[in-house]
This record gives structure tokens, C-alpha cells and sequence, in this order.
């Protein structure tokens, strides 16, 4: 790969925010936000560039859809990750397949990425009990909505791995607000104690609802922490998927080597609301999410280097479109043509061995199911 | 069937208190299975503070009992990780009053991670912890906090009275898929009173299945724990004065045995209802409205709950006496039964 001919990028300017504004550390970019290499001696073969590319834009029509789904009611309320592909699709895609993924309610696009199906997708987020199974042979732990759970059990999946001497590893995803939970502490204290393999990423997308980064701690940069717990912590551009990629790697790699956790904080911004419920005009400017949209967007940042690298034009562009829209068409169709939910869903899986309150509840069931003129 | 008070004891036994037959439990499935792993705070070197995994540290080696950091939370939250992957973590939190840093894991996660995701990861592990007042602890060091569990679906509660119990239930509970929570009363770990012969072999007591601890005719006093043993010593004094008590050791007070409890209240008509966590919205008041429910035609008078205080538990160590139930505020419930 000829690189020398490449135009270089000098790193973007520090990322905007009151407590970032005078840090003297800066993310880690290998591609800057026009689409030049900042670091040409990272660029990785294109072929993994391209295959970033597509999975990210596969992501952003998928959220989108997913939102205007929701508008439609045609899906329940739903956590969009609208400017953060580069973000989950970076670093979910350093996993290997048999690794652990422990998401929380916004880390769609991650589940996808490392194997999760769109159809499940629709379906999880339509509330149908089939949709909320998650696939024997995939190894994603359930969807955390009250965060932080997840960052507490990806440190227990990684210890398990570790006991049992299988090689696996464990990643587990947190906003900058989970930060100031005490599990967020708990569980990366607990892997470097224990030296369990898990790589703990926060995707800082500036807004927790609607409260600022600022008021979530003083300190300029969250994966400083990483020194108080004894392990290397990272801090990214979380809208340079190549740099996402290559230090989830690095970490991934590390954990699998027995070195132990690491913790990388990803700078990256929610363009979206913060659910299909949420009104962003109540708290912050159209102007602050639009210059994201327009100026750091994570995917025609890398579109913009396939280009310059004469590896896409706008015929391929096209025809990745259309089979986007027509893989995400036979997802949908395929989630509509499900069976309806079945109401004995509620009471299956409440535990192995029922005790007599639950069975006494599986006539109750039977009752209000009789009551409404037999199952859905 | 109902068990009753004959136990069977087969093979060869020797005689433990409780503290001794839950280590025995401990040692023998860690070596009955290789996924069993120990850990919380002190249990590794220095064995717990009331010293129960002594010795499994030097015995099975420091991956399967280990120390790990001061955190409740992190402790069972990893468990549910843990046990995800493969492993049956039994745990050990200090106190059962230290519960309750872990109570979001528990509640939110340990109860619904296999109903989550519709059976694709399990969760079976096992929190212990001793509990109980009497002793003239410090705050936190005497609670009794099963009520929290039982109203949380997805979980048992095992909380035995006796060495027998004690063993066969937890090894039921570490091998039951589901998560267990085993109570241990402080009181009762190294009581003489209460050694007895156990068998030094693996043997399970089935988790739900209530024992019939003293037959007879005339009250139930329906209770669990340390509670069984005030009990005990109740019911000798009243039949003393002719009385018959009949005593139903819950054992697991989830999933409960109704129906041993429904055997009993229709024989005898008047009920006592023993429990050392506080009276309001405790185990009583389920147990109550369950009765109301299967046998209110059975009964001969309102239904009695003796329980703690709606304060904290044993607030003072100098008054430790009037605010946990014992024998003596237990009679007088017996004798307000039978004159109702």
C-alpha cells in the first residue's frame, strides 16, 4: 500500500466543553475529521477500513429507520446511538466472536456489529419476549437499562473466563453519566484487583438526558481513573473509527494476554435524542448537534479517506444503499411476520424450579388470558 | 410428603454445630464440583470472620477461595458473571445487614438475568451470610433481611435451624440452577444445643419442603432460623401446662410450603407466627394472608405474629432482650391464641 502519497491532517482541535477546554491531554485520532490521516503509520489494510465503513452506515439507517419505526408506533421506545457508529462498530469489532459482550440499552449498533440479528433488534425493542432471547450461540449479556450494572458483570464474565482458563474476554460499555454511579468504580476496581480480562469502554457523548459532562465530575477527562485503578486508560476520538478500533485492539489484545483490564474513554457526541421520547430543544442548541453532524460525523469521516483513497465513488456508494435498505426491509418484514407474543412468556423463565406462587400464578395467567378472549 | 421430625441419618455421621456441618457443606462441593468457586471478604486467609471457610483456601487452592475487594455489590454483581459463564459462585457477605449495598445487583440483575434473556444465561450462585440479633453486635451486625428477598421474584431464600438443615440445604442450594440466598444465624453457629450427629457424606434436603419440627394439636407456631430453637423452648414450657404445640420450620421461607403450613393451621385452628425481622410487611403478614386465603374456615382465632420491632434491629446491646423475640414473648402469644 503506496501511503506516501497520502495528504496528512494535523490532529482536530481540542474537543469543545468546559472541562476539556484547558486539558492538556488530547483523543488519540488516526484519521482527522476531514478525512486525512493524522497518523499515516496506523492505517490499517483498507479492506478493514471499508468493512468499518459499511457496518457504520448500515448503523445510522438502521437508527434512523428505528426512530421513525418508533414515530410510526410500530416500535416501543427506543435509545438511539445516532453518532456514535464509529464509537461501538470501532470497538465492538476488535471482539472475537466467543468473547463477552455486556451492553447496555444504547449499544445497539455494538450488539450488531459482534453478531446480534436486525430482526431481534425490532423485535427487543417492540417489548416480544423472542426479541429479548438472546441467541445460544451468541455471547452477549442481557441488555442493562439501570446502568451500571453491566460494567459489574462484564468484570464477573471476565474473572469466569479467566477461572475457567478459556481465553475469552469480556467488553462492557457505559455513557460518561454511568461514571458516577459506584458500580462504575466496583466493577473496574474489582477487574484490576483480580486482573480479570475486560476491556471497560465510556462512550462520553457530552449529555447524560439532559445534563451536561461538566456537572458529572471536574476532572477534564474520564479514563484519567485508569490511573487510579492501576491499568492503562485511553482517551480516543470516539468519531475516528480507526482509532477506535486500533486501541479497543490494543486493549482487547492485552486482556487476552493476561495483562489484565483496561479502560478507554471514547469522545464522541449523541446527535440524536436520548431516547424516541426525549426533546433535546429542551437543553441544548439544534446549532451545538448540527456542527457535529456537519464537521466530526464519524462515517463521512472514513468515507472521505475511501475516497481520497480512490477505494469508494459514488456507484459502489449506491449500491450499498440499496442493499442496506433491502437487508434492513427483509429484517423488517421478517419481524412483522413473527407470531405474536405469547402471554405465558410472562411467567417462562421466571425461575428453574417454580415454587408454588408461581405456579398458582400460571392458573391466574390462564384467567386474565381467558379474560381478554384467548392469546394475542 | 411432609417430613417430620425423624431424620434419616445414614451411613457414617459425626457430631457438628451448624458453623461446623456449613463448612463441611462448603468442603464437600468444592471438591463434588469444579465450577464451585468461594470468595467475599476474608474468606480466603483468614477463613471469615466467623471463620467458616477455614482451611478450604489451603485444601482446594486460592483460585476456587479467594479474597476479593470490600464491595457487596461487586461481589455479587461479579458473581452474575460469573455464573453466566459457567462457574457456581458461592459468596460470602459479611453480614446480612451488608446486604444492602449489593441489594441493587440483587434486585435489579441476580433475580432477572435468566428471565432476561429468555434462558440464554443462567445465574446459578449462592450469596451467604450470617444474620440475627442476640449477641450484642454493632449496628448492621443483626439483621434479618429475608422479607427484602422473598419479595423479590427469581430467587430462593434458605434459612435452616439446624446442622442437618444446614448441610443438606446448601448443597441443594449450590447445586439448584436458580440463585439461592442461605441465611446463617450468628447464635446459632457454635450453640452445644444444637450439635448434633450429621453424616459426614453429600446428602441434599429438597429447598421448599418444610419440616415438621415438634408435632401437636392445639397451635402451629410457624417460624425459621434462630426463631425455631425460642420455639422449641416455648412449646416444652406450654406443654408443661398441657398445651400441644405443633412447630413448622419453614426452612426455605421461598419458595414456601404452603402446603405443610395449610396441614398444620386445619389440624390445630391457631396460629403463631415466629420471625426475628420486624412485624410490618414482614414474612408474617404473607404467611397470614396466605392462611386467610386456603384455611380462614379452619381457624379458631385471629392469627398471632411475634417479630421484631419497626425500628432497626437490636438498636441496643443493653436492651438486646426486649427487641429480639424470644421464648418468653413467644408464650405469650400461645396463651393469647387459645384464650381468643
Amino acid at each position: 500500500m503506496a501511503k506516501s502519497s497520502r495528504t496528512t491532517s494535523k490532529q482536530d482541535a481540542t474537543f469543545k466543553g468546559s472541562v476539556t477546554e484547558t486539558s492538556d491531554l488530547k483523543p488519540f485520532q488516526i484519521l482527522a475529521s476531514d478525512g486525512k490521516p493524522v497518523r499515516e503509520d496506523l492505517i490499517p489494510d483498507l479492506e478493514l477500513v471499508e468493512t468499518l465503513y459499511r457496518k457504520m452506515a448500515q448503523m445510522r439507517y438502521l437508527d434512523d429507520k428505528f426512530f421513525a419505526l418508533a414515530k410510526q408506533a410500530r416500535l416501543g421506545t427506543y435509545a438511539q446511538f445516532g453518532g456514535q457508529e464509529a464509537s461501538q462498530v470501532g470497538s465492538a469489532f476488535a471482539l472475537e466472536r466467543s468473547d463477552y459482550l455486556a451492553p447496555m440499552y444504547r449499544s445497539t449498533a455494538a450488539m450488531i456489529t459482534h453478531g446480534w440479528s436486525t430482526k431481534n433488534a425490532i423485535m427487543y425493542w417492540r417489548g416480544h419476549p423472542e426479541g429479548w432471547r438472546l441467541p445460544d450461540n451468541l455471547n452477549i449479556l442481557p441488555i442493562i437499562i439501570s446502568i451500571p450494572g453491566q460494567y459489574v458483570h462484564g468484570a464477573g464474565a471476565a474473572l469466569g473466563a479467566k477461572l475457567k482458563g478459556t481465553n475469552q474476554i469480556a467488553m462492557t460499555y457505559i455513557g460518561e453519566g454511568g461514571t458516577s454511579q459506584g458500580d462504575f468504580h466496583i466493577a473496574v476496581n474489582f477487574a484490576s484487583a483480580t486482573n480479570a480480562p475486560c476491556v471497560f469502554i465510556i462512550e462520553n457523548n457530552g449529555w447524560a438526558i439532559s445534563v451536561p459532562r461538566a456537572v458529572q465530575s471536574k476532572v477534564d477527562y474520564l479514563m484519567r481513573r485508569a490511573e487510579g485503578y492501576g491499568i492503562p486508560g485511553y482517551l480516543v476520538d470516539g468519531n475516528d473509527v480507526l482509532a477506535v478500533h486500533h486501541t479497543a485492539k490494543q486493549a482487547v489484545d492485552d486482556a487476552r494476554a493476561g495483562k489484565g483490564p483496561s479502560l478507554i474513554e471514547q469522545m464522541t457526541y449523541r446527535i440524536r435524542p436520548h431516547t424516541t421520547g426525549d426533546e433535546t430543544k429542551a437543553y441544548r442548541t439544534e446549532d451545538e448537534a448540527n456542527d457535529w453532524i456537519a464537521n466530526r460525523d464519524p462515517i463521512s469521516r472514513v468515507k472521505k479517506f475511501l475516497e481520497l483513497e480512490k477505494r469508494w465513488n459514488d456507484d459502489r456508494e449506491v449500491a450499498m444503499i440499496a442493499e442496506i435498505e433491502s437487508e434492513f426491509a427483509e429484517a423488517l418484514a421478517a419481524a412483522d411476520a413473527a407470531p405474536a407474543p405469547d402471554p405465558r412468556a410472562i411467567l417462562e423463565y421466571a425461575m428453574v424450579n417454580p415454587g408454588q406462587n408461581l405456579i398458582a400464578q400460571q392458573a391466574e395467567l390462564e384467567r386474565r388470558i381467558a379474560a381478554f378472549g384467548g392469546a394475542a | 410428603m411432609t417430613q417430620t421430625v425423624d431424620r434419616p441419618v445414614e451411613g457414617e455421621t459425626r457430631p457438628m454445630t451448624m458453623a461446623a456441618a456449613i463448612t463441611d457443606a462448603l468442603d464437600l462441593a468444592l471438591a463434588h464440583d469444579p465450577s464451585v468457586v468461594m470468595y467475599g471478604e476474608d474468606v480466603g486467609n483468614l477463613g471469615g470472620v466467623y471463620r467458616i471457610t477455614t482451611g478450604l483456601q489451603k485444601k482446594h487452592g486460592i483460585a476456587r477461595v479467594f479474597d476479593c475487594p470490600l464491595t457487596e455489590s461487586g461481589i455479587v454483581g461479579t458473581a452474575v458473571g460469573m455464573a453466566a459463564v459457567g462457574m457456581r459462585p458461592v459468596v460470602e457477605l459479611q453480614f446480612g445487614g451488608f446486604m444492602m449495598p449489593a441489594m441493587d445487583q440483587i434486585y435489579s440483575h441476580v433475580s432477572r438475568f435468566r428471565y432476561r434473556s429468555r434462558g440464554r444465561w443462567k445465574t446459578p450462585l449462592v450469596v451467604r451470610f450470617p444474620v440475627g440479633g442476640g449477641l450484642g453486635l454493632l449496628e448492621q451486625h443483626a439483621d434479618s433481611p429475608e422479607t427484602y428477598l422473598a419479595h423479590t421474584p427469581g430467587i430462593k431464600v434458605a434459612y435452616p435451624s439446624n446442622p442437618y438443615d444446614a448441610k443438606g440445604l446448601l448443597l441443594s442450594a449450590i447445586e439448584d440452577d436458580d440463585p439461592v440466598f442461605f441465611f446463617e444465624t450468628i447464635k446459632n453457629y457454635r450453640d452445644p444445643k444444637l450439635r448434633m450427629e450429621v453424616p459426614t457424606g453429600y446428602y441434599k434436603i429438597p429447598l421448599g419442603k418444610a419440616r415438621v419440627a415438634r408435632e401437636g394439636s392445639d397451635v402451629s407456631l410457624i417460624t425459621w432460623g434462630g426463631m425455631v430453637q425460642q420455639c422449641e423452648t416455648a412449646a416444652a414450657a406450654a406443654a408443661e401446662s398441657g398445651i400441644q404445640c405443633e412447630i413448622i420450620d419453614l426452612r426455605t421461607i421461598s419458595p414456601i410450603d404452603l402446603e405443610t403450613i395449610l396441614e398444620s393451621v386445619e389440624k390445630t385452628g391457631r396460629v403463631v407466627i415466629v420471625h426475628e425481622a420486624n412485624l410490618t410487611g414482614g414474612m408474617g403478614a404473607e404467611i397470614s394472608a396466605l392462611i386467610a386465603q386456603h384455611a380462614l374456615y379452619s381457624l379458631e382465632a385471629p392469627i398471632e405474629r411475634v417479630a421484631g420491632f419497626d425500628t432497626m434491629p437490636s438498636p441496643f446491646n443493653s436492651l438486646n432482650h426486649f427487641s429480639r423475640p424470644e421464648a418468653i414473648h413467644i408464650a405469650d402469644a400461645i396463651r393469647k391464641v387459645l384464650s381468643a
